[in-house]
């Protein structure tokens, strides 16, 4: 030991030359690639601005507040007063339809995924026959077929339908009954909330005795009926809830007089407390028995770039848009003020109702107690991307069974539990971990996807933001917008995905 | 793969599962279940199985009679999409010229039957295989048409039939009739053969009808598809089943693995030549050429070879390195130089020494035999050649007379894009999950955020974003073509993405593997090209095929931004020709028809690479 370690010791006291030292070699490189690329980009947009300068269109944002002079197909707001609420209605319905076609897409996913595990040899055929085609057609060319077919359907009039009155189909669009909440919903939410609780503590009880004296409670079926019985009662009781509205209008006007220079603190307050409490617990992270472990320069490196992080919010806070923090407080008043509206009020009505289509002139009447329609814009988009994500969730969902080791359900059936029930206790729990990453991986698919709406013609952001660009020429500010809009969708939904992963975890022993 | 649990295996579409290697490795096949018995285990073991039966078979009959409804609906015309099969595949690529792109099929014929003897790829299967598939096909073929409307032309219903009722039978003959069919297997040779006589039989025989445009009408006559189509097919039908043939018979005399690098290197180099040089006929000024082109490419492979060979030396030591950083130095100094409009040079010399001066400097991590350097500088001298001589093709004018610009269209285009962009994404990668796993803590940054922008945004806001706005980051005088902008922003895009793939290969290489690295005394660049690289890739190769299924499938994106590609010409272009006002329905139902058949064969190829893969690791 001894004799190898002495000529070690030797060679790292003698030093080696400058340009053989590891240390500085790393980071030269990476300073000079650095540079190289930063210099890349300058040079780029500085080219970028020479040119757009020659055109004479400058590159800033003051156009949001320009009148847009288009109209929208579908949308909060058909008929914006200004190109950024153009904007805003494009999102609306981009996440309009994102939301949707989620839920169903991950429905139909979950039916076909299982159906390709099932026992039967035509369910498995079709399942998989279903997955095979629909996963290697393009997308935008399911979308345009969809699109074909709807538009070829027949003109609508009264009995156009599959069910006259009732469901029509058309090529107009779609339009079904629906059920819709009524003015009292809000209350009657929040008078279910306060029942919620009380069951919870009954649950709890419930759970307790059962653990102490065995025997089966029925815990699930009388948590269940007193849900349902609670509902019963807050349905006409819900009027008596109405005073929460003037809370909220409570809080809407204190978070209205907050003065910006306030919210400017409390913001830069926060980007530095997450910057420290990050810092501190990366340290705490390094700890070990003997003390703090030495840092490598990776880690000094992490260190400096959190605070560089929190210096650069609070540069974006305080000097690159001051606007953020008026802007924060008047959305939150707007947000709370219209929650104060949805709760108050006495007008005590049900809180839902149901309503079924209505016509007027050949068309769907899209506003007011009518039934839910989908334009073939949005039908066309919708059944496109729902049916071929839904291909690859249930391609995700069949490996997340597979991949659960058959003595689980093994293990089931030999404690006499049914198929069905060891596919819901056994199986499914286990494999919802292995699907969840890659299943938000496909939601993100299908967010990005909406943006083939502009195929169609359906107003999402994309579309509304190429109509804009082709009108008064802002076309890297539009991209700016898309781009943050996308990535603020993507990382919220990698936000979500990790969160559940993390509560998923199986909790080590 | 668990696809099945009952006692007969899937007789689903894609029946041939490819086997790689040799015999033994293919699982044995169960002997043939009686009909009753086999329904009695799988269709109705229990009453809800029973149920799931009659529930899916609803579910199955129902869109089938939808989608055939769709086909045969009175407002399609299917003579649409027979009329513009060519526009479909090849655009406006000149009649006169359309010998090219038949060279060109068969070039890539050739090769695909050269490939498959040299990688030795078994697609035999038994003929209880064959029989259960034909059954299958023929009782399929009898449903659909019982379930075609009435609205369908009567000969095609009664074809549907009899094909139907004649595939039945010789799959249930084969199927009963032979003796152990699940122990005989069909030779690939003899599938290769009787598929390829099958086409060309079908072309000859089969009264299609000769669709085609006189003048601007379109024109139909009755009786077998046009000479000028089935001529090409038989020869290259017959292209590869010869080159398969004579891949086998080369296999057996040149020394093993010639074949494969011979190959490995024409699916690199080839498609290019092809499209850039076969497709595009560049009006080469040979005088220029032989003056300036031919000598700087030469110059550059052999003075810059014999560089390369002095440098990986091995115990060359300091010398190495410093001839490399003069190298770079020079390098950067012509780009430089250029910028102050200074020292004009042609733009691929400043290429070529910035590419000879990372060669140079990547020398020393090479060293070694004579053998090996030799390699070493051979591959430089064959990439900067056929780079030269890209660059020259791609910058000469075409001789083509096309009536719009661009001289790639349709499916052509399709396959195109999706080749380059994946091939010029592959470096680009590699580099970022490298930089991405680093331990340089800025390159992580970088290629993170890199990575993750623009895997947050769609694909289409980046095609709008090049198509649109590329020429603006230029500098004056500078522009670039459309296509070409395209072509970028999806590779980038791409790049992103198999970064991300290529990341999940570099995870799965055990620590072991760097510490033995370490142990030996490599340094960090020749354990990543030599150890950590190559175990890597291997691992990633299933994820990069179905890359390439998703880059293909996207190209159609192209056809929003300008490119006329399938779905353009599909969805466009056809419905507003003066014959076929407003018929977009069969034409996008016979591209729904080409995409699915491409990517849906590369998905079985994947999926028994992988298992071939998974057999081979221990190689």
């Amino acid at each position: 030991m001894t004799a190898s370690t002495a000529p070690v010791t030797h060679s790292s006291q003698a030093r080696p030359p400058i340009w053989r030292n590891t240390t500085i070699l790393k980071w030269g490189v990476q300073i000079i690639v650095l540079a190289l690329v930063i210099a890349a980009f300058t040079f780029l947009v500085s080219q970028a601005k020479t040119n757009l300068d020659q055109k004479g269109i400058p590159v800033d944002y003051d156009w949001i507040n320009d009148p847009a002079n288009i109209q929208l197909g579908e949308g909060i707001d058909t008929q914006p007063n200004s190109m950024g609420r153009a904007l805003w209605s494009g999102m609306v319905n981009t996440l309009r339809i994102a939301g949707v076609g989620i839920l169903v897409a991950t429905i139909i996913g979950v039916f076909v995924g299982l159906a390709r595990l099932s026992h039967n040899w035509l369910a498995q055929k079709v399942a998989s026959i279903y997955v095979e085609t629909l996963r290697n057609i393009p997308v935008l060319v399911q979308i345009l077929l969809w699109f074909a077919i709807l538009t070829s359907l027949g003109d609508l009039t009264q009995d156009s339908g599959v069910l006259n009155d009732f469901v029509f189909l058309s090529q107009k669009g779609i339009s079904i009954p629906r059920v819709f909440f009524a003015d009292g919903f809000y209350q009657w939410l929040f008078l279910l909330l306060v029942f919620g609780v009380g069951i919870h503590f009954v649950r709890k009880r419930l759970q307790r005795k059962q653990d102490l004296e065995g025997g089966d409670k029925h815990i699930g079926l009388i948590s269940f009926g007193l849900w349902v019985l609670a509902a019963a009662i807050a349905w006409p009781a819900n009027p008596i809830m109405s005073w929460v509205g003037s809370i909220f209008d409570a809080i809407a006007d204190v978070w209205g007089s907050i003065p910006e220079t306030l919210m400017q603190l409390i913001l830069t307050a926060i980007a530095v407390g997450a910057a420290v409490i990050w810092i501190r617990r990366f340290l705490e992270s390094r700890r070990t028995p003997a003390g703090l472990a030495k840092l490598t320069d990776d880690d000094w490196f992490r260190m400096i770039f959190a605070g560089i992080a929190a210096l650069i919010a609070a540069l974006f806070i305080w000097i690159l848009w001051p606007g953020l923090s008026s802007w924060i407080i008047n959305s939150g008043r707007d947000f709370f003020e219209f929650l104060g509206n949805k709760f108050g009020g006495e007008r005590g009505s049900l809180p839902l109702d149901a309503m079924k289509p209505t016509l007027s002139e050949g068309r769907f009447v899209n506003y007011g107690p009518t039934g839910l329609t989908m334009s073939v814009f949005f039908a066309s988009l919708f059944f496109g991307l729902v049916f071929y994500t839904s291909s690859f969730i249930a391609e995700i969902v069949r490996g997340g069974v597979l991949a659960v080791p058959p003595g689980q359900s093994e293990a089931a059936a030999a404690v006499g539990l049914s198929r069905m029930q060891s596919l819901r206790k056994v199986v499914l729990p286990q494999a919802f971990r292995v699907i969840m990453p890659p299943l938000g991986n496909q939601y993100l698919n299908l967010t990005k996807n909406t943006s083939l709406a502009i195929a169609v013609g359906y107003s999402d952001v994309v579309q509304v933001g190429q109509s804009l660009y082709n009108k008064n020429n802002q076309t890297l500010a539009v991209f700016g917008i898309w781009m943050t809009f996308f990535l603020a969708c993507s990382l919220t939904t990698s936000l979500v995905v990790n969160i559940i992963n993390r509560r998923l975890e199986i909790v080590e022993r | 793969m668990s696809e099945m649990s009952g006692p007969l295996v899937v007789p689903s579409a894609g029946a041939a599962e490819i086997a790689f290697g040799v015999e033994h490795e293919i699982a044995p096949e169960d002997p043939i279940t009686p009909p009753g018995r086999w329904m009695r285990e799988n269709l109705f073991s229990s009453w809800s199985n029973g149920i799931q039966t009659v529930l899916f078979a609803a579910i199955l009959i129902g869109i089938l009679k939808w989608l055939l409804n769709l086909v045969f609906a009175e407002e399609s015309d299917w003579a649409s999409v027979a009329t513009n099969i060519r526009l479909l595949f090849a655009y406006n690529y000149p009649v006169e010229q359309f010998v090219r792109v038949w060279v060109s099929l068969g070039t890539l014929l050739a090769a695909a039957g050269l490939s498959i003897a040299a990688w030795n790829l078994d697609l035999s299967f038994t003929l209880r295989k064959l029989g259960i598939n034909t059954a299958t096909g023929g009782g399929v073929l009898v449903l659909v048409g019982i379930l075609t409307p009435g609205t369908a032309p009567s000969d095609v219903r009664a074809g549907m039939f009899v094909l139907g009722a004649i595939l039945l039978v010789i799959g249930l003959a084969v199927l009963f009739g032979v003796k152990d069919p699940h122990r005989k297997r069909i030779p690939f040779e003899a599938l290769l053969i009787s598929v390829a006589g099958l086409v060309v039989a079908f072309v000859w025989l089969f009264p299609l009808g000769r669709y085609e445009f006189a003048g601007d009408e379109a024109s139909y006559a009755s009786g077998t598809i046009n000479i000028s189509t089935k001529g090409p097919w038989t020869v290259m039908m017959i292209v590869l089943v010869a080159s398969f043939l004579v891949g086998k018979a080369l296999g057996r005399v040149l020394p093993s693995g010639a074949l494969k690098g011979v190959m490995a290197a024409f699916w690199v180099i080839g498609p290019a030549f092809l499209i850039f040089v076969v497709l595009r006929d560049p009006a080469f000024d040979w005088g220029y050429v032989w003056a300036v082109d031919v000598p700087m490419a030469l110059g550059f492979a052999l003075l810059g070879g014999g560089v390369l060979y002095f440098l990986t030396k091995p115990g060359l030591g300091e010398l190495g390195r410093i001839i490399g950083a003069v190298l770079f130095g020079v390098a950067v100094f012509n780009w430089v130089a250029a910028f102050f409009g200074l020292y004009p040079m042609l733009q691929k010399g400043r290429i070529s020494f910035m590419l000879l001066a990372v060669f140079a400097i990547l020398a020393p991590t090479f060293a070694g035999e004579r053998a090996a350097r030799l390699r070493f500088a051979t591959g430089w001298a064959v990439l900067v050649v056929v780079m030269h001589w890209l660059i020259t093709a791609i910058n000469t004018p075409s001789t083509l007379e096309i009536v719009a610009p661009p001289f790639l269209g349709g499916f052509i285009l399709s396959v195109s894009i999706a080749y380059y962009v994946m091939l010029a994404s592959f470096p680009l990668g590699i580099l970022l999950a490298l930089a991405r796993t680093s331990k340089l803590p800025i390159f992580r940054v970088m290629s993170t955020v890199y990575i993750e922008i623009l895997r947050g945004v769609p694909l289409i806001t980046i095609l709008f974003f090049f198509s649109i706005m590329l020429n603006l980051f230029l500098p004056g005088g500078m522009s670039i073509s459309e296509l070409a902008a395209i072509f970028t922003g999806y590779s980038l895009f791409s790049a992103a993405y198999m970064a991300e793939n290529i990341r999940g290969g570099l995870q799965a290489i055990r620590r072991g593997q760097y510490e033995a690295s370490d142990a030996l005394g490599l340094t960090t660049v020749q354990r990543t090209m030599f150890i950590v690289l190559p175990q890597a890739l291997r691992v990633t190769i299933p994820n990069l095929v179905g890359q390439a299924i998703a880059t293909f499938k996207e190209t159609s994106l192209v056809s929003i931004v300008g490119g006329f590609e399938l779905v353009r010409i599909a969805n466009q272009t056809i419905p507003n020709q003066p014959d076929y006002i407003g018929q977009n329905r069969p034409a996008l139902l016979f591209i729904s028809l080409v995409f699915w058949a491409f990517s849906y064969s590369m998905s079985r190829a994947s999926r028994s690479l992988e298992q071939h893969l998974g057999v081979g690791t221990g190689r």
